[in-house]
Order: structure tokens, then C-alpha cells, then sequence
């Protein structure tokens, strides 16, 4: 099974949400390929669909919502989109781990880590439950904490910044060589969110992971990430190298994003916010481009395609401003 | 342990507080009750044409005791005998102790309530799981629906529906005494069986009636705890099942031993209804009769009896949280 970095393939997924309104969509055709050894980050607002897009990696899009196209081919796995019942179930923590925002509390209130970490042992059919606390230990020590006391303890006796580790070694301890964070530093504060950073550059290199980062802060990805992927609107606008993308963004979303950061130096002004909101579920243009409403280079073709992703080398973007041929891509090409 | 231990010595301590204060309040409410059984037999022999020596001694034979000196002194006695568990002598039955009456009545009370209530809990609450997991299938409707239902039905209905069916309409089930007077009291398979024939109605009254309230409590709670995020977590650690499902009943049950230990205190007297209808002489019955009959030092009793079972039930629900809730056991003490 895949004991070394896997593959990941993400190709066409769609995810809608069941509403009042018929089904909307919180991911549309979103392709996007992770790289074995690699780590990948998600940049997006509120509502762009990267969370639900982490969720999909583990088919954990939780009702009223669904896979309804599309695949996502895991070395070594399979397509887990297709995945059902025990098959899925001992997929998940086992081949493919999932780190929770830090400020959600993602352990049982009432049991201790350990009892916790055996019950997951036990889930799974591992039978050297020794080794295995004996392996927490390690990932909890090296993660600078103090193994054989954060095991004996609650959730209400950690912070944050251990509750973070804690989750971090939960996803690991199975010994998972994909590892999805959504929104891993998100709530901690500056200090503890650089050694989080830190922590999970290093394990990704020492265990040969591939690593999915979920983010709002673009900070985080361009301290971690290999590569960058850009959503709005629950589309994937940009993705390349993280360097590359972010000097010399080519989408515009990708551009005002960038430019809405405040610099340590220089003038505060020079940060612009992009103006106007991102789309709700709801507001999501059903035709055309998602971002037209609040992009300077809106042209008239942006308000009836959607415009197709396009390869320029490493990069891929999704604009007809960049695609400055403007020709009219056919749906079915993207596809196939 | 020191804990625990620490907790249970502050709380003795408080209850004790509060059972004299109880006490106090109800000795001078009582006492201040218009109509005096007393001295109105004592008067009555003496309109009959008694002097008032003989009088005074024939109300003494029959109620062993007269009340005599000033209100304070009565308090005083009567405090004092409250620690040596003495709590006077009942006016309406002469020359029996108060608390052997209690003793006597709850012996009727606290058997089957206790049933009752531990049945309506354990099946309330384990249906409310499936209410609560199954919420959008019929199942999980009807479930909650049949909560609401019989939440909704006084309990003396529900008791007078009962001996229609299973009583009147089936003869099934004996409706009334607690137990067939043909046979001998005492461990006799005859009279146990006599008693447990006699129990069904009233158990499965106090079971229903209070079976839909746990029911819809137990649902509301674990709808709660599925929306928390730790049960997602499990579910993408991949958990196993039964293990989630564990997970979620655990966390979902505890505000619910609150209501159960608040419910256990008051068993005692909240019962007045069923026994009156299936004719068991219980605490609530006996209460009602020493209002009735303004026999003081019964009513007195009673009312403390219920305080106490109150006070010890809170206790109790504290202590259990101590010991199943590692975020109450590590708090600090309340004051």
C-alpha cells in the first residue's frame, strides 16, 4: 500500500450543495494534481470552497452536500470519490490524514489523547498498540512536547498550539503519507503558529509525506508550500509554483490578492483591498467567469464563458485577459 | 480521590445547612397552620362533659403528647430530636412515630418509581439515540413523535387509560392495592409474585409518562454532539463505528444525569396521582392525608423527608459528575 509519498489526482470535481434553491455548487470542475513529495497550498476566502475541497480528498463532504462529478485518484488507493462504507472508513487516518483548524476541538472532551490515540489503534486493527503509543510519543516529542503527559491529558488541559501538535500526530501515527491541514494555524497566535509551520515543513520532509494546506493567509503558503493553488468561487483561477505565482501573479484575483497584503515596510497604504465581496453559494454566476464582478480586465466574453484552464508551462490559469488569443474554449475539450 | 473527597465534605456540609434551614422553615409554617387537631379533640371532651384533668389526660393517652411551653421551646425539641432521627409522634395514627410511618409509605414509593423512572431513562434515552441519528427517516419521526405524545398526556390519564385496557376491557392486570391480602408478607414466592403482578400499572405509568421527556431530552443532546466537531474528526480518523457511536452517547447523555438525579430527588413526592389511582399507600398519598387531617408533626416529616431525598440527590448528581466528566473534576470547587 502507498508507504511513500502518493500521487494525488484531482481531475473535474464538482461539489454541490443541496439548498432551498436546487443544488448549488461549492466546487465546480476543479482539476488540480499533487505532486508525490510535495506540498501543495489552497488559498481562498471564506466560501471559496477549499474546505470542502479538503473534505473531498477524504470523500468527507458532509450532507446536505455531494461528490457529483468528477474523480480523485490517490496512489496506491485508488479513486476514493468512489469510495464506500469500511473501504473508506479504513482509508481514512490510515493512508490519508486530516489535521483540523486549531480552534475546533477535534478530541473527545471526556477521554484522555491516550485512550483516544488507542481507540483510533483499535479502529484501524493495529495490534502492537505499545508501538504505537510508543510512536505518538516520538511525534509528540518531536514536536517539542512532552509525549507521556499529553497523552495522559484532556483536551481542556492543552492549548492550542498542543492541541495542534496533538491533531498533527493523530493524522501521522498511522503512519498516513497524505496529509490534508485545513486552516492548520488558524487562531494561534503568531509565535506558535511559525513553530506549527515549522513542524509541519519538517515532518513533511523527514516522513516523505504529500501535504494538502488549506488557507486564508497567504503568509502560510508561501512560508510552506511548493506549489499554490488560488480558488474563488469554488474555481481553481490559478496554480504554479508558489515563488513564481506569487512574483509575477498572472490571474487578476491572484493579483489583488497579493497586492491586499500589508507590508512590514513601506507605506500601509500600498496594500489595496480588492473591492467588492466573494460570491456566496448563492451568488455564484451560473454562466461566465465567477471573479468578472470585481476583475479590472472584465471584457465582454467574461459574462457568458467561463473561462477554461490553460497551461503556460508550470502554470495554469483560468482567465480570458491572460488567454489573450480569447478564443472561445469548448467544454468537452476540457474534459477529455 | 482527595478531590472527590474534598467535594463530598463541602457538600455534607452545605446539605446539612440546608436540611436545618428546611426544617426550621417548615416546623413554623406548620406549626402556624390554622386548626389544631389537639385541642380540638381536647375541647370536644370537654364540651362532651369531661373536667379538664381528664381530658387533658385522655387527649395525652391518645396522642402521646401534648404540645406544651412557648413556640421556641417546641422548636427546640423539636430540633433536637430531629438529630436523634426523631421526628414526634403522628397525630392521626396515635402513638406511631413519625418516621416510622415515612418508613412505612416509602417502602410503597420508592420501588416502583425508582423502576419506573430507571426504565423510562434507560429506554428514553437509548431511543433517543436512534431519534436523534435517524432524524430524517420515519423511524426516527415516529419515535420523536411518540415522545411528544405521551410527554404530552397527564399522567393520571395515562394511569386511568391503563386500568381501562389492562384492567377493565383485558382483565390482565389487578388495578388497584399493592398487593393481594390472601398471602402471607414476607419472601414467599406467593406474595413477591403478588407484589410484582400488582406493580405493572403503576411502574409502567411512572415509565411512559416520564419516558417521553427523556426521549426528546436525549434527542436534543445528541443532535447537539453531532454538530460538534470531535465526532467529524473520529469519523475522518476513521474510526470504527461503534466507537463514534460511543463517543457521541457519552458526551450526549451527561446533561442528562442531571435531570435523572433532579428527578430521583423529587421521586419521593411526586407521585400522588398514581398512588391515589392504583390505591398504593405511598409518600404522596400519606402527604396529602397529613395536609388533610393537619396531622403537624407527619406533614412536617414529610415535607423534610422530600428536602432531604432533594438535597441528597444533587449530591449524588455533583459527585457522579466528578467521576464522569474529567472537565468538572479538574475544576475548582464551587462556593
Amino acid at each position: 500500500m502507498a508507504k511513500q509519498a502518493p500521487g494525488v489526482r484531482i481531475d473535474g470535481l464538482t461539489v454541490v450543495y443541496k439548498t432551498p434553491a436546487g443544488e448549488l455548487p461549492a466546487v465546480r470542475d476543479v482539476s488540480l494534481e499533487l505532486k508525490p513529495g510535495t506540498i501543495t497550498g489552497i488559498v481562498g476566502e471564506s466560501g471559496s470552497g477549499k474546505s470542502t475541497m479538503a473534505l473531498s480528498l477524504l470523500n468527507a463532504v458532509q450532507p446536505p452536500g455531494r461528490i457529483q462529478h468528477g474523480s480523485v485518484e490517490i496512489d496506491g488507493l485508488g479513486d476514493v470519490a468512489k469510495f464506500r462504507g469500511e473501504e473508506l472508513r479504513k482509508a481514512r487516518g490510515r493512508h490519508i490524514g486530516y489535521v483540523f483548524q486549531a480552534a475546533q476541538n477535534s478530541l473527545n472532551p471526556l477521554k484522555t489523547v491516550g485512550k483516544q490515540l488507542l481507540d483510533l489503534g483499535r479502529s484501524h486493527g493495529v495490534e502492537d498498540l505499545r508501538a504505537l503509543v510508543r510512536e505518538a510519543k516520538d511525534l509528540l516529542g518531536r514536536m517539542g512536547l512532552d509525549g507521556a503527559r499529553v497523552l495522559d491529558s484532556h483536551q481542556h488541559e492543552l492549548s492550542g498550539g498542543m492541541r495542534q501538535r496533538v491533531g498533527i500526530m493523530l493524522a501521522l501515527v498511522l503512519n498516513a503519507h497524505l496529509v490534508v491541514l485545513d486552516e492548520p494555524t488558524t487562531a494561534l497566535d503568531m509565535i506558535t503558529q511559525s513553530n506549527i509551520l515549522k513542524i509541519v515543513r519538517e515532518v513533511h520532509a523527514e516522513r516523505g509525506l504529500t501535504t494538502l494546506v488549506i488557507t486564508h493567509d497567504i503568509g502560510v503558503v508561501a512560508e510552506v508550500a511548493d506549489r499554490l493553488a488560488v480558488m474563488y468561487g469554488g474555481r481553481l483561477v490559478e496554480q504554479g509554483p508558489t515563488r513564481e505565482v506569487l512574483a509575477d501573479p498572472q490571474h487578476p484575483y491572484t493579483r489583488g490578492l497579493i497586492r491586499a497584503i500589508p507590508r512590514l515596510v513601506g507605506d500601509i497604504n500600498e496594500a489595496q483591498a480588492l473591492p467588492g465581496r466573494p460570491p456566496t453559494l448563492a451568488t455564484v454566476p451560473k454562466e461566465g467567469c465567477v471573479f468578472r464582478e470585481r476583475c479590472p480586465l472584465r471584457m465582454d466574453v467574461c459574462d457568458t464563458v467561463d473561462p477554461a484552464a490553460q497551461a503556460y508551462g508550470e502554470r495554469i490559469v483560468a482567465c480570458h485577459a491572460v488567454d489573450s488569443a480569447v478564443k472561445v474554449p469548448s467544454r468537452e475539450g476540457e474534459h477529455a | 480521590m482527595t478531590v472527590i473527597a474534598r467535594r463530598l465534605a463541602g457538600h455534607l456540609a452545605r446539605g446539612i445547612v440546608m436540611i436545618l434551614v428546611v426544617a426550621t422553615i417548615s416546623f413554623f409554617i406548620v406549626n402556624n397552620i390554622p386548626g389544631d387537631p389537639v385541642a380540638a379533640r381536647y375541647e370536644k371532651l370537654l364540651e362532651g362533659g369531661m373536667s379538664p384533668e381528664a381530658a387533658l389526660q385522655a387527649t395525652k393517652v391518645m396522642y402521646g403528647f401534648l404540645p406544651s411551653g412557648s413556640m421556641w421551646d417546641q422548636y427546640l425539641a423539636y430540633m433536637g430530636g430531629l438529630f436523634r432521627f426523631d421526628l414526634g409522634i403522628s397525630i392521626t395514627r396515635p402513638g406511631q412515630p413519625v418516621t416510622d410511618v415515612l418508613a412505612e409509605a416509602a417502602k410503597w414509593t420508592v420501588l416502583p418509581v425508582l423502576i419506573g423512572t430507571l426504565l423510562s431513562f434507560l429506554v428514553g434515552v437509548i431511543f433517543g439515540v436512534y431519534a436523534a441519528i435517524k432524524r430524517t427517516s420515519k423511524l426516527g419521526d415516529t419515535l420523536a413523535i411518540s415522545g411528544s405524545l405521551l410527554h404530552g398526556i397527564p399522567q393520571y390519564i395515562l394511569a386511568m387509560l391503563l386500568v381501562v385496557i389492562f384492567s377493565t376491557l383485558i382483565p390482565l392486570l389487578p388495578p388497584d392495592s399493592p398487593v393481594d391480602i390472601l398471602f402471607e408478607p414476607g419472601w414467599n414466592s406467593g406474595y413477591l409474585g403478588s407484589l410484582a403482578q400488582h406493580a405493572v400499572l403503576p411502574v409502567a405509568t411512572y415509565a411512559l409518562s416520564a419516558y417521553g421527556g427523556w426521549i426528546l431530552a436525549m434527542k436534543s443532546s445528541v443532535v447537539t454532539v453531532l454538530g460538534d466537531d470531535f465526532i467529524l474528526a473520529a469519523e475522518l480518523r476513521g474510526m470504527k463505528r461503534s466507537i463514534v457511536f460511543r463517543y457521541i452517547a457519552r458526551n450526549a447523555i451527561l446533561p442528562l444525569f442531571t435531570i435523572l438525579a433532579l428527578s430521583l430527588g423529587l421521586l419521593l413526592g411526586g407521585a400522588v396521582f398514581i398512588e391515589k389511582i392504583f390505591n398504593y399507600p405511598g409518600l404522596g398519598l400519606l402527604l396529602i392525608d397529613s395536609i388533610n387531617l393537619r396531622d403537624y408533626p407527619l406533614m412536617g416529616g414529610a415535607f423534610l423527608l422530600i428536602t432531604a431525598s432533594v438535597i441528597v440527590a444533587n449530591i449524588v448528581a455533583d459527585l457522579f459528575y466528578t467521576v464522569i466528566d474529567p472537565r468538572v473534576r479538574g475544576g475548582e470547587e464551587a462556593s
